[in-house]
């Protein structure tokens, strides 16, 4: 791979999570009243850092862009200004933050990053005016244009340094001042006045504090172009608390150089003021300053020198704010996994092994290292689930962005209530539970909840409530999306899935309400009379159940006819280790999940009822169930005919259940899932294989499919 | 880049594979398959059988943790199943990255065999539908093999129908 590919990918990496950071402090703070100045500053920074990565990367639209909403944040942040219309300004937020995503995805793909700015452009600088005007009006004064440093100007324009001189100012505080940072900030704010290019070290003065403990040891060293004297510096740089400060005239080319060189300069500087022993640890200090610090993007001015250097600074920032984070290939966590499925296996393979059965071994030793091996590779087997594990957090503040947009959109009023959110769930089933969410969501604002007319009529508030909820129960996860708004109408669904013919002829009496809500999720079923462009084309709930299915999950509706309705999703926690019964039947061995097993029976065959289709069914403590004889089932070699020999497990799936008849059980055990390979085609029923401890293979029974 | 050292390796073991065939018996006559597609060959292994699927898919094995299917290349010619003995072999192929175990009656070796050495199968119309399997007869010594074209051994035949009929279409 290429260079430029590992930057192109640094660069997509940092400055997506850049993006979702901005989307998500927006939503996060789209109700309230106005955005704080740290928020401001925030934005102002990611702004800029997208801004001069993009330009590096020659991303012109996506630099246009970043640019406009940058000024639109330096405006706030330079003038505060009042009465900002905060939603428009989201709005704006998420216009810029849509196209951005979208020219990423575009590059992602390999093709050329073509989105047209112009419209958005216009957009913002309309906005912009307005607020700008707003100001004026009230007679403030308006601060001074941001200007757009374009990053690869990495020399000075030549324009600029004729009768321009140049200076390395170092100050150098009192030793007891607090906050040299600030001070520092304040001195280059100063002189930025005056400055024509400004260069200064430590260079992220504004967003670390540990900056003023440098600037106390090793002095603020300020380059500077100016057209100014040095009297006139002098005095621009009166401040308190500064022990003295040190103009020396430099040449054009010292300044260009500017902190490429100076640690040593530095360094020696240095060496005056504090005694000889210290000398030589902050050299040590200054070079790996002046390695780290370089000019960070989203200070106040900024000239990178490096073309290369713009991706890795922006990764730097990220580091120095989540230290404790660090990003994994998610193929190498595949690996892991793998790996530790064989330790599982590899290990129960020892402890189960023939050569152990011999009688007359003593084997307590033995056993007692067993357990010791058991109980590390479980906790070793939970810290790697655990690594896999994703709050659900992202998940659910997309679906709030979509709540906001479809309801303003709708011109309704909803308010999303988010509850565990926090709630952790396996990487691989996130991935397959977004698009379902986001499906529901979109089906509660545009159909559930109704307008805000028809909801006051209703004597309702008229701002309407989603839930979204999530919860850990029992080994799997709930993920709850409730509103309070109309409902679902049995009559209206009941005389649609008639219509479509897809129940037959049978009355309404014979379903209950339950069996009619899911009428909803049959393929090509939708009681919208006209095709939105929010939901409504019939496609939605069925893909939902799909994809749900498709991670061994159900969809659960409840809902009651004017007061709202409940999408239940229960999903498992994880796809790739489950606790099974293993059990065997015919020639073959097969396991069950446990949580799908109600209870195992023994009946006899006289207790079995045969209709005359030749259905089995039984009684069992005055319900029905039917039964289901794996052998005949699956059509499986020297199996037991008799259900008096055998075993009878009652499984419960969703709503559905059946007694499987089986020759016997072999033992409770965690199993590795494994898919089957796909050249065999899928056989219903069977959801993967798994390796037991002896090596043999079982396959795996999926009661979703295995019942329905 | 990835893709690139794989394609040198592949062309590098082409070279070293050039006109090698491994051979098998099944019946009477003895078969061929370019050596390229072969990764091992396993002795006989505990089938997991699958219901519900073609009677030619014998069912899957654990090969060193990882699960293979196998099919049955006496039953895939609609010859009579045998009994499996300890000169059963399973040889495991990759085929275009699906990777499928062949049960074969008898391994004879591995034979190369030059381009000069390989004719077409006879062009008479009933025979080319039952020789689907086979797109050359190879001369090696005395002895005739019949050169197996992995990927209709392996493909379903449905799928191959319908494929045929496109590219039909197409012409």
């Amino acid at each position: 791979m290429s260079d430029t590919d590992g930057m192109l990918d640094m660069y997509l990496f940092e400055n997506g999570q850049l993006l979702e950071n901005l989307q998500d402090v927006t939503l996060e703070k789209k109700d309230e009243n106005e955005f704080d100045e740290v928020t401001i500053n925030e934005f102002f920074r990611i702004m800029h850092t997208i801004k001069g990565s993009s330009a590096i990367m020659m991303f012109d639209n996506i630099t246009k862009v970043a640019h406009k909403l940058e000024d639109v944040f330096y405006y706030l942040r330079e003038s505060h200004p009042e009465n900002v219309p905060h939603l428009v300004l989201v709005d704006h937020i998420f216009m810029v933050s849509d196209f951005i995503s979208e020219e990423f995805d575009k590059i992602r793909e390999g093709d050329d990053a073509d989105g047209d700015p112009t419209e958005i452009l216009e957009k913002i600088d309309n906005f912009l005016h307005k607020l700008k005007d707003g100001i004026s009006d009230s007679g403030a004064v308006l601060p001074e244009e941001n200007k757009f440093e374009e990053p690869q100007h990495f020399y000075i324009a030549p324009a600029n340094s004729e009768n321009s001189k140049y200076y390395r100012i170092q100050i150098n505080f009192l030793s007891d001042t607090q906050m040299c940072n600030v001070r520092a900030y304040n001195a280059v704010h100063v002189l930025k006045a005056i400055a024509q290019n400004i260069l200064y070290s430590p260079s992220d003065i504004l967003t670390n504090e540990e900056s003023s403990l440098e600037i106390l040891a090793n002095g603020f060293v300020i380059f500077l172009q100016t057209q100014s004297s040095s009297e006139e510096l002098n005095s621009l740089l009166d401040f308190s608390n500064i022990e003295s400060v040190e103009i020396d005239d430099i040449t054009e080319d010292e300044f260009l150089i500017g902190f490429g060189n100076t640690a040593d300069n530095e360094a020696s500087d240095a060496i005056n003021t504090v005694s000889f022993e210290e000398a030589e640890k902050i050299k040590d200090e200054v070079k790996e300053n002046s390695k780290v610090n370089n000019p960070q993007p989203g200070d106040f001015v900024i000239k990178e020198k490096d073309p290369g250097k713009g991706v890795k600074l922006a990764g730097k920032k990220k580091e120095a704010k989540k230290q404790s984070f660090i990003s994994v290939n998610v193929s190498k966590m595949d690996q892991l996994m793998d790996l530790i499925s064989e330790i599982v296996i590899s290990e129960s393979v020892v402890l189960q092994n023939q050569d152990l059965k011999v009688p007359g071994l003593n084997l307590t030793n033995f056993h007692k290292a067993a357990a010791q091996l058991t109980k590390f590779t479980s906790e070793l087997q939970d810290i790697i689930m655990s690594l896999r594990m994703m709050p659900l957090n992202n998940t659910f503040q997309k679906m709030n962005r979509i709540v906001f947009e479809t309801s303003r959109k709708l011109g309704k009023d909803i308010e999303l209530i988010m509850i565990g959110q926090d709630t952790e769930v396996d990487k691989n089933i996130i991935e397959h539970i977004s698009d379902p969410l986001m499906h529901l969501i979109r089906n509660s604002v545009d159909h559930g909840i109704e307008t805000k007319e028809e909801r006051q009529a209703a004597g309702k508030d008229p701002k309407g409530t989603i839930t979204l909820e999530a919860k850990n129960e029992g080994g799997k996860v709930y993920i709850i999306v409730s509103d309070d708004g109309k409902g679902l109408d049995t009559d209206k669904i009941y005389n649609k899935a008639r219509e479509k013919g897809l129940i037959g002829n049978r009355p309404k009496d014979e379903f209950t309400d339950k069996e009619i809500f899911q009428f909803i999720t049959l393929p090509g079923f939708s009681t919208k009379e006209k095709v939105s462009e929010l939901s409504g084309r019939g496609v939605g709930m069925d893909v939902v159940v799909k994809n749900i299915q498709s991670v061994g999950g159900s969809l659960d509706i409840t809902s009651e006819n004017g007061h709202g309705s409940s999408m239940t999703l229960k999903i498992p926690l994880t796809l790739s280790i489950i606790e099974g019964i293993v059990l065997e039947s015919g020639d073959q061995t097969f396991v069950i999940e446990t949580s799908a097993i109600k209870e195992f029976l023994r009946l006899t065959e006289d207790s079995i009822i045969t209709d005359p289709d030749g259905s089995e069914f039984i009684m069992i403590r005055g319900n029905c169930y039917p039964v289901i004889r794996l052998n005949d089932r699956y059509q499986l070699q020297n199996g037991l005919q008799r259900v008096d020999d055998g075993i009878v497990i009652l499984a419960e799936y969703d709503d559905k259940s059946a007694c499987i008849f089986v020759d016997r059980l072999v033992g409770e055990q965690e199993i590795v899932v494994k898919p089957i390979p796909s050249y065999i085609k899928k056989v219903k029923g069977l959801s993967g294989c798994t390796q037991l401890g002896d090596g043999r293979i079982a396959l795996i029974l999926d009661m979703g499919g295995f019942l329905s | 880049m990835a893709e690139e050292i794989m394609d040198v390796n592949e062309d590098e073991s082409e070279d070293t594979q050039k006109d090698k065939f491994m051979t098998f018996k099944s019946g009477n006559e003895e078969f061929a398959i370019e050596l390229q597609y072969v990764s091992e060959i396993v002795e006989m292994q505990r089938i997991t059988e699958i219901p519900e699927t073609e009677d030619y898919i014998k069912g899957l094995i654990n090969l060193r943790g990882k699960i293979i299917p196998v099919i049955d290349v006496r039953i895939r010619f609609k010859q009579d199943p045998i009994e499996y003995t300890d000169r059963t072999c399973i040889i495991i192929t990759n085929i275009k990255s699906t990777v499928v175990g062949l049960i074969v009656e008898k391994i004879a070796g591995v034979v190369t065999l030059k381009s000069e050495d390989i004719v077409p199968p006879p062009q008479v119309s009933e025979l080319q539908r039952r020789n689907k399997y086979v797109y050359g007869l190879g001369k090696s010594g005395d002895s005739v093999k019949l050169l197996l074209s992995p990927e209709k051994l392996i493909r379903d035949e449905d799928m191959e129908t319908l494929e045929e009929m496109a590219d039909y279409e197409e012409n």
